[in-house]
């Protein structure tokens, strides 16, 4: 257990690991005799490993659900459901601005610096982003462009859902954990039955 | 071999040779051309043009259009710059093959009657259509790996990779059906009782072949795998898109309350955070030195005398005991505020911690209250804390500093 001590750390921490936050860690995480050896460790915490429908990303859920444990997730839960609709709006944004032909996926890399020049010139985004960075998700006071989209992407890595891997470097690599916002997603638009479609009609096929 | 057909080989290879020249000659003009669809026929003297047309490298598909290149050398054009757009993949292997038996009986009759120049030509011929034929196949499948290995670059949405994807399983299908058609009992038969024929048609066809059949297999694999990739990624962003329009138009929108529910889905079981702390503990007498040079690290404070006007009493100026007691509440406030900075040991915002905290404190006041309990330190503990104001202009015409933030943070002994 003592090489996972690390690891355990980090998903104690409420971290998210996939392969790009942590190659390394998530490969142990795959073998089914090291989750088991995890979740015997977690035991007495009440907590277990808890992976997303293709297994690709990893965090700790709650082994029993007790009753505080259940209060934690509704408050959890109103965070996921009140953060959907900017992270969204988020996504659409920069595959619009980055002119790229499908949307962000993990291991995708996004540049600061074009983000922001594309934005710069093109009124619409402009006006979509400041929206955007007024969100109560993102919370931004700032008139700024550069200030708003920075703060955009500090948020959204605090939350995990991107990782700079440089300190000083404004590149951002997208992680695992947007495979579990579309899994969220997915699961509530089926769950509820919402007409929110994801398979292209006929029409678009020809 | 007979002198008629030198005659005629000589005049070919001038007339080739020629013709040949004219595609160097004009490089440039002609690419333009390829790019266009269209030559630009102002770039060509007249007598240059008759010659192109002459040559059956341009031609006019129709008396209203211009001038362009002949499909047959768009297509060579094609090949050699690797052009996925245009490059075309044959997979005609019926007329080659009908080729080949008409060859391989023409070889035959000569044998027969002992014409061996004739034979000789004829093997040749034989030889350069069976390598014609293992050539299409190579040149498809490199077509169809250059395509593969750039995602379908050469196109820009998402929906143009599917369909082109998909063009290109069915150009595999029909390459396949044609290696198909290469029935090698057959070629066994054709080839009876001559070693030439055996080693080309049989031994060596039968080689290229098998190799091209695996190769096209396991192109299919991946593109079939990069098809189904590309139709994640378009269900992705349409679910994207889709979701965001429902959101947007039902901002009152509230799904079910799956916390609450018996089973709860593995998506939403998400716990609270655990963060192992750890404390300096003496029951180890091995690490105590390690300690004790810890210790001997942290800022050292002199025990001075506080004097007794520190800048930021107001309290006794009031004689209102409300106001007198809030100000008192501010000033612990505050101090929390630098006892948290001391505790937390980096940088901390002035307002992210009365944000944090829910202090009802205007942030104004608040941070004057920061500002003048800093100023009242003794100098020496001063130097203990790095203090960053976030300053900006009142506007672009008014160069006064409004301080926007402040953040604090313990220099480092």
């Amino acid at each position: 257990m003592l090489q996972h001590g690390p690891l355990l750390e980090r998903l104690l921490a409420g971290e998210f690991i996939c392969c790009i936050t942590d190659e390394d860690a998530f490969r142990h995480l795959s073998v089914e005799q090291t989750q088991h050896d995890i979740n015997h460790y977690l035991r007495p915490l009440n907590r277990r490993l808890v992976t997303n429908d293709d297994n690709s990303v990893f965090f700790l859920g709650y082994h029993e659900l007790t009753k505080d444990a259940r209060e934690q997730l509704s408050g959890q839960f109103a965070i996921t459901v009140q953060s959907l609709l900017p992270l969204l709006e988020w996504l659409q944004l920069v595959q619009e601005t980055l002119g790229r032909d499908s949307a962000l996926t993990a291991g995708d890399t996004i540049k600061l610096q074009e983000f922001i020049l594309r934005t710069e010139d093109n009124q619409s985004l402009r006006q979509r982003l400041n929206q955007l960075a007024s969100d109560r998700f993102f919370n931004s006071q700032s008139e700024q462009l550069d200030n708003q989209v920075k703060l955009i992407f500090r948020r959204l890595k605090e939350h995990g859902y991107l990782l700079q891997p440089h300190q000083e470097r404004q590149y951002y690599i997208v992680t695992g954990k947007i495979d579990y916002l579309i899994d969220v997603i997915r699961f509530i638009r089926d769950e509820e039955h919402l007409p929110v479609d994801d398979t292209p009609t006929q029409e678009a096929l020809i | 071999m007979a002198p008629v057909d030198s005659a005629i080989a000589s005049n070919l290879l001038t007339i080739g040779a020629e013709r040949l020249a004219l595609l160097g000659k004009h490089h440039k003009a002609l690419m333009q051309g390829y790019l266009d669809g269209f030559v630009d026929e102002t770039a060509f003297s007249e007598g240059a043009l008759k010659k192109l047309i002459a040559a059956r490298i341009l031609w006019r598909p129709d008396e209203q259009q211009p001038l362009a290149l002949r499909p047959l050398v768009s297509e060579l054009i094609a090949s050699m710059v690797a052009d996925e757009n245009r490059r075309q993949i044959n997979a005609d292997v019926a007329e080659k093959l009908e080729q080949i038996r008409n060859r391989v009986q023409a070889y035959r009759d000569a044998q027969y009657k002992g014409d061996y120049s004739v034979a000789e030509l004829q093997l040749q011929r034989l030889t350069e259509q069976v390598h014609d034929l293992s050539g299409q196949f190579e040149e498809a499948i490199d077509s169809l790996w250059h395509r593969l290995n750039s995602d379908f670059g050469f196109v820009a949405s998402l929906d143009d990779k599917i369909r082109e994807n998909e063009r290109a399983q069915k150009q595999l299908r029909r390459l396949l059906d044609g290696l198909d058609l290469l029935d090698f009992n057959e070629l066994i038969e054709l080839s009876e009782g001559n070693n030439h024929l055996r080693k080309l048609l049989v031994s060596q066809l039968q080689n290229q072949l098998s190799s091209h059949h695996s190769s096209l297999l396991e192109v299919q694999k991946r593109l079939v795998e990069l098809l189904a990739k590309f139709r994640q990624q378009q269900a992705r962003s349409m679910l994207i898109n889709n979701m965001a329009a429902f959101l947007r138009q039902h901002p009152k929108y509230q799904p079910a309350d799956y916390p609450n529910r018996t089973d709860v889905p593995v998506l939403f079981n998400q716990a609270a955070i655990i963060k192992p702390h750890a404390a300096i503990a003496l029951d180890k007498a091995s690490e105590r030195q390690i300690l004790a040079d810890l210790v001997r690290a942290l800022p050292r404070t002199k025990a001075t005398q506080l004097s007794e006007t520190p800048a930021a009493s107001f309290a006794q100026q009031w004689q209102d005991d409300a106001i007198a007691a809030r100000q008192q509440a501010l000033k612990t406030d505050v101090e929390n505020f630098y006892l948290r900075v001391i505790d937390h040991g980096g940088k901390l915002s002035a307002l992210d911690y009365l944000a944090q905290q829910q202090l009802e404190w205007d942030s104004e006041i608040w941070l004057y209250q920061i500002i003048a309990e800093y100023q009242a330190l003794p100098l020496d503990e001063k130097q203990m804390f790095a203090i960053v104001r976030d300053e900006a202009p009142a506007s672009s015409m008014n160069q006064l500093l409004l301080i926007r933030d402040i953040s604090l943070g313990l220099k480092a002994a």
